[in-house]
């Protein structure tokens, strides 16, 4: 078990994947930060199919996913990573404008670690950023290394 | 029959086939009419059969009805028929015939077995009435109906998925807004000294104040779209009909408003509430909806009364919710069912979806809602739902 390394951000809209970043370094979380603008490219990442940046086993990552972007989707991804026998151990935050009950189900059935509402009001949206920068800065999470 | 003709006397026979000829001719004027022998031969023909199927009367006799079979009906379907009348019972039902240019036409048909005095059908009696256009209606209506299903479901995908995508740059707008109210807040900080009158008319009054427009703004968007969105879900819920203890359901949503009912100081009378059929949860939600309402809408210069009863009638259960409190003009009540429409929003909170979505679950569940008030003195508001004893 180790610290959180580097936070992925996978969301396709520019100003949020900012907002999000933002919150966090305002709320004392000073990890590195990876930013995707949708599925197939953090697929593209963690499945090691890219050189800058790279996938480093040994880094502990933790992944915010938005649901709806270009491409690959956020459940699709989630569904990839948690039928991963390596990558299952990541934790996977859904961070996404949808609170359809249906769509919330779905992503904790498939196994998602936890999901946050985007609320629009400002003050909601900071307060679940650093309640999320207090969680990261507590958790502990598992090495990603394959078993060799 | 008026009279009661004597029959042994030949005055009264000949009355009583004059009398029979008259019922035939009634008939043919009315059906179309054929009769077949007992091993299905067609005997007689009446011209409206001829005219309908475009046979000439010497093409029909001597075959049988095989010659009009449009192959619509499976055979089970004839076998049936044919079964039923032989046993000396009568057929009803409606058939798709052929007719002799290959046109289709529809007929409601009664078939009439005659028996012989050992009790086997000696003939058999069709009579028949042209239903085409009727069946032709009932597709063209059923084509319209699934239209409309679809259409109103693309709609409520269009609201959901409108609504949903709305809500993202929306984040944006609000998100730095703020960012922009921090920074101006730093520059007033940094400036608070500074004496020039232009920067402290921009940064004391004009940016903030652009700033809170657009905060308010942001704040009412997002207010109607989740309205939307609630809309757009409520009909892709699943409905569990069943029979509702309504005294229980009427209860259970006057605790929930109990802290609301104590500020407003509010007296609610609730009478023999018979049960209905419906959804527990949505039916829930519409009497909560109704109270929460007689209660913002009461009038401060009197103690709220609220009274709750129910009736059945017709096969319809019907409550009514009734107050006393600031009542709606008779020009504003068509209006209180619409989307969005609030009748007084400086004073009272809330979206304007209420009575919008009460209307939409009572619809899908059979039921009604409607309102009876006048201005400043009350509001009835009456929910039909169908009673539990008259449901199949």
């Amino acid at each position: 078990m180790n610290q959180i390394h580097t936070i992925l951000i996978a969301d396709d809209d520019d100003g949020h994947a900012f907002l999000v970043e933002d919150n966090l370094r305002r709320s004392g979380v000073s990890t590195h930060f990876l930013r995707f603008s949708d599925g197939q490219e953090v697929l593209d990442f963690l499945f090691g199919r890219t050189k800058e940046p790279r996938f480093e086993p040994e880094h502990g990552y933790l992944l915010l996913l938005d649901i709806r972007m270009p491409k690959v989707d956020g459940v699709a991804v989630l569904q990839k990573i948690k039928a991963d026998p390596v990558l299952h151990k990541m934790p996977v935050i859904m961070l996404t404008t949808t609170d359809d009950p249906r769509e919330v189900d779905r992503c904790h059935e498939l196994g998602c670690n936890i999901y946050i509402h985007k609320p629009v009001s400002y003050e909601a949206f900071t307060e679940a950023i650093a309640q999320l920068g207090k969680l990261v800065g507590l958790a502990q999470i598992p090495r990603l290394k394959r078993d060799a | 029959m008026s009279s009661e003709p004597s029959k042994s006397t030949p005055a009264g026979i000949e009355e009583l086939v004059h009398e029979l000829t008259d019922i035939k001719r009634a008939l043919d004027a009315h059906s179309i009419v054929a009769i077949t022998d007992a091993a299905g031969k067609i005997t007689y023909v009446n011209d409206k059969f001829c005219e309908i199927s475009k046979y000439a009367r010497e093409e029909l006799l001597g075959q049988d009805h095989r010659i009009i079979n449009s192959r619509h009906h499976p055979k089970s379907f004839f076998t049936n028929l044919w079964k039923t009348i032989a046993s000396g019972k009568v057929w009803k039902g409606e058939i798709k015939n052929r007719a002799k240019d290959g046109s289709y036409y529809w007929v409601d048909t009664t078939i009439y077995p005659f028996l012989a005095a050992n009790g086997k059908p000696r003939q058999y009696v069709a009579i028949r009435t042209d239903i085409t256009q009727r069946k032709e209606d009932e597709l063209q209506l059923k084509v319209l109906a699934d239209e409309l299903a679809a259409k109103n479901k693309e709609l409520e995908t269009i609201v959901y998925v409108v609504s949903h995508d709305l809500r993202s740059p929306l984040l944006n707008v609000q998100g730095f807004g703020n960012a922009l109210k921090r920074a101006c807040g730093e520059l007033t900080d940094k400036f608070a000294d500074a004496s020039d009158a232009t920067l402290q008319r921009l940064l004391g009054t004009e940016i903030p104040r652009a700033l809170k427009f657009i905060e308010t703004g942001v704040t009412k968007m997002d207010t109607l779209l989740s309205g939307f969105l609630r809309f757009s879900r409520l009909g892709r819920v699943a409905m569990q009909i069943q029979p509702l203890d309504m005294s229980r359901l009427v209860h259970g949503a006057v605790q929930v408003l109990k802290f609301q009912t104590e500020q407003a100081d509010a007296a609610i009378e609730i009478g023999t509430l018979p049960d209905c059929l419906g959804d527990n949860t949505l039916v829930g939600q519409v009497f909560t909806n109704l109270l929460d309402n007689a209660l913002k809408y009461r009038d401060p210069s009197r103690r709220c009364r609220i009274s709750i009863q129910g009736k059945v009638e017709d096969g319809k259960a019907i409550y009514t919710v009734a107050d006393n409190g600031i009542g709606i003009a008779a020009e504003h009540q068509p209006k209180v069912f619409e989307l969005f429409h609030r009748l007084d929003p400086k004073k009272t909170q809330g979206e304007g979806l209420g009575l919008t979505i009460a209307q939409r679950v009572l619809d899908r569940q059979k039921g009604r809602i409607w309102v009876e008030s006048k201005a400043s003195e009350g509001t009835t508001f009456f929910v039909s739902l169908p009673a539990v004893a008259t449901a199949k």
